[in-house]
C-alpha cells in the first residue's frame, strides 16, 4: 500500500468514524457537556481566586479540561470498538485489505477533535465568567499536551474494547474515570482533600496530564510527568496489542 | 486451471480439539467449491483461516499465492459474512464506496455494483435499517466492488426469498465466467448441488470426500425411501441396506443401494407404514451416508 493510498484508505476510516459521531452524537453529547457544566459551576464559584499569579479558573482549564479529554478519549474509541465487535463489524474490517491499526487509528483521532472541543467550551466559560488570566501561547501549548498526552488513554480504552461488550465497556471506563479523576484532584484541588489523596495521585497517569498541563499555565518542572505519561503509554500500547490478539469474537 | 485458493496440510487445533488435521484443499479460477460437512467439522475454522482471521498452525494456505493475513493479499479477497451488522450511522452508499476504496479500487467502482444488485436506489438509506435480504446483497456489493479473486461466501443465501437467490447466483456466475474463484460454506446442500463445480466434504477436521456433486451422489445410496413409519431410529439404521439415515419431520429418509430389499423388510416390520415413495437419492443423502460411514 502507497502512502497515498494509505492516506486515502485512513481517510475513508475516520470520515466514517466522524459520521458516526456527528449522526448520533449522545454519548459525545454526555462526554462534553458533563465536565464542561462541573467546569462552568466550579469556574462561576471559585474562579477568580488566584494562587502563584494563575486565576483559578484559568489553572481549572488544565484539571477540568484534562477529565474533560481523558472522559471523550478513554470513552468513545473503547465503546465503539465493543459495538463493531458485538455486531461482527470488527471481523469484516479484520478480513479487509486495510491493516487493522489503520482502523483503530481513525477511531482515536476520530475523537481528537471533540476532546479539543471541549478544551475550547471551559476556555471560553473561563473567558465570559472574567477568570481567564493565561496568554494565548499557554493555552494553545496546554490544548497540545492536553490531546497528545491523552492518547495512552485511548490505546487503554480499545484494550478494553477488545474485551467485553459495548454495555459493559461504558460500565468498566467510568469505573476507571471517575475515581482516578477524583484521586488526582481533576474535580477538587488535591491541597484540600486527605493526604491520602495526595500519596495514590502521584501513581496515576491522569494525575500526571493535568500536572503536565497545569505546568503549561504556571511553568512548573515537566519531566517527571513526561516520563510518567510515556511509561503508561507504553504499557497501555502492550495492554491494547495483547487485547486485540486475544480479542472475544 | 490456475489455482487461486492452495490449502496444503492444515492444521488447527483448540486446546485438545483437533478442528483441522491436515486439509487439502485447492480452487481453481472460475471455480465454485462448496464446503459441506456437519456441525464442528472444521468448516468455520478453515475458512477462519483462508479469510487470514487465524494462522495454519501447520500446514499453509495461500491465496494467489500470498498470506491471506497479510494486507495486500485481502485485497484479492471478498467475503460474505454469514451475519453482519452493520453500523448505524452509515449509508448503502458510503459502504460501497469505502469498500472499493479500502481495497484500492476507484470511488466510481461503487456505482455499477450498486446498480448491478439493485442498490442504487437505497443508496441514501441507513444499512442497519435495510432488510435482511438487502443486507445480503450490500455484503456481496462491498465484496464484488474490490473485484476479488477470490470469493468466500459462509451462508451467503440465509435470508434471501427464491428470486433474490437465483438473481444472486446469476451475478456470481457472471463473476465466475471472468475468472473468480468461489469457496461457499452452506447448510443448503442441495442449493450447492446446483452451483458448486465441486464440494468437499468435511468431518472432524479431515476431507472426507472429494468431488463433483453427481459423483459424490454415484458413491453412495442411489435411492432414497420416505415413509412414516413407527419403527424406532435404531432399528431402522439397523435394517439391511440403510447406508443413511435422517428424520424430516414426521417422516424418515432412508438411504439405500437395494431399496427392493428394503422395502421388503420395513413392510413386514411395520403393518401401519404410510406415505411410502422411492426417490433418487441426491447430494444431501450422499453427503449423510459419506459422514456416517466416516463416522463408523
Amino acid at each position: 500500500m502507497t502512502v497515498h493510498s494509505s492516506g486515502k484508505v485512513f481517510g475513508v476510516e475516520l470520515a466514517d468514524e466522524l459520521r458516526g459521531v456527528v449522526r448520533e452524537p449522545a454519548a459525545l453529547f454526555f462526554s462534553i457537556i458533563m465536565p464542561v457544566g462541573f467546569f462552568a459551576l466550579f469556574v462561576s464559584l471559585f474562579g477568580k481566586f488566584s494562587a502563584g499569579g494563575v486565576s483559578a479558573g484559568t489553572t481549572m482549564i488544565a484539571t477540568f479540561g484534562a477529565f474533560g479529554v481523558i472522559s471523550v478519549v478513554l470513552m468513545n474509541p473503547g465503546i465503539g470498538v465493543a459495538s463493531d465487535r458485538e455486531r461482527g463489524w470488527l471481523r469484516a474490517k479484520q478480513v479487509s485489505a486495510v491493516p487493522i491499526g489503520v482502523t483503530l487509528a481513525a477511531k482515536v483521532v476520530a475523537a481528537l477533535p471533540y476532546a479539543a472541543g471541549v478544551l475550547v467550551a471551559m476556555t471560553a466559560t473561563a473567558a465570559v465568567t472574567g477568570s481567564l488570566t493565561a496568554p494565548l501561547p499557554a493555552l494553545l501549548r496546554l490544548l497540545v499536551v492536553l490531546v497528545l498526552g491523552s492518547l495512552p488513554f485511548a490505546l487503554l480504552s480499545l484494550a478494553i474494547g477488545f474485551q467485553v461488550g459495548a454495555g459493559a465497556a461504558a460500565a468498566v471506563l467510568n469505573a476507571i474515570l471517575i475515581p482516578a479523576s477524583v484521586l488526582s484532584g481533576l474535580w477538587m484541588p488535591l491541597e484540600i482533600m486527605p493526604a491520602f489523596f495526595a500519596d495514590v495521585a502521584r501513581f496515576l497517569p491522569t494525575y500526571h496530564l493535568s500536572e503536565l498541563a497545569r505546568a503549561q499555565l504556571t511553568g512548573g518542572p515537566v519531566v517527571v510527568h513526561v516520563l510518567v505519561l510515556l511509561g503508561f503509554a507504553l504499557v497501555a500500547a502492550l495492554l491494547a496489542a495483547v487485547s486485540y490478539r486475544h480479542a472475544r469474537s | 486451471m490456475e489455482t487461486v485458493l492452495g490449502v496444503r496440510g492444515a492444521r488447527h487445533h483448540y486446546g485438545a480439539t483437533q478442528a483441522l488435521d491436515g486439509v487439502d484443499l485447492d480452487v481453481g479460477a472460475g471455480e465454485c467449491v462448496a464446503l459441506l460437512g456437519p456441525n464442528g467439522a472444521g468448516k468455520t475454522t478453515l475458512v477462519n483461516q483462508v479469510i487470514g482471521l487465524l494462522p495454519a498452525q501447520a500446514g499453509s494456505v495461500r491465496v494467489c499465492g500470498g498470506d491471506p493475513r497479510v494486507a495486500s493479499t485481502r485485497r484479492r479477497l471478498g467475503v460474505v459474512h454469514q451475519s453482519l451488522g452493520f453500523p448505524t450511522t452509515l449509508k448503502v452508499s458510503e459502504l460501497v464506496v469505502g469498500a472499493a476504496v479500502r481495497a484500492g479500487r476507484p470511488r466510481a467502482a461503487a456505482g455499477p455494483v450498486m446498480a448491478e444488485l439493485d442498490l442504487t436506489e437505497l443508496a441514501g438509506r441507513r444499512a442497519a435499517k435495510l432488510s435482511g435480504g438487502q443486507k445480503q446483497r450490500l455484503q456481496l456489493a462491498m465484496a464484488l466492488v474490490a473485484d476479488p479473486a477470490l470469493l468466500v461466501l459462509d451462508e451467503p443465501t440465509a435470508g434471501l426469498d427464491v428470486p433474490a437467490r437465483r438473481r444472486f447466483w446469476r451475478i456470481l456466475a457472471e463473476r465466475r465466467e471472468r475468472g473468480a474463484a468461489v469457496l461457499l460454506t452452506t447448510h443448503l446442500i442441495e442449493e450447492s448441488s446446483a452451483v458448486a463445480d465441486r464440494v468437499v466434504v468435511l468431518d472432524r477436521g479431515r476431507v472426507l470426500a472429494e468431488g463433483t456433486p453427481a459423483e459424490l451422489v454415484a458413491r453412495l445410496p442411489d435411492r432414497t425411501v420416505i415413509a412414516r413409519t413407527a419403527l424406532g431410529l435404531e432399528r431402522l439404521q439397523a435394517l439391511p441396506g440403510v447406508v443413511s439415515l435422517r428424520a424430516d419431520g414426521e417422516h424418515v429418509r432412508l438411504g439405500t443401494r437395494a431399496p427392493e430389499a428394503l422395502l421388503r423388510v420395513l413392510l413386514a416390520e411395520d403393518s401401519g407404514l404410510s406415505d411410502l415413495r422411492v426417490e433418487g437419492a441426491g447430494l444431501e443423502e450422499a453427503v449423510a451416508g459419506l459422514i456416517e460411514r466416516g463416522a463408523a
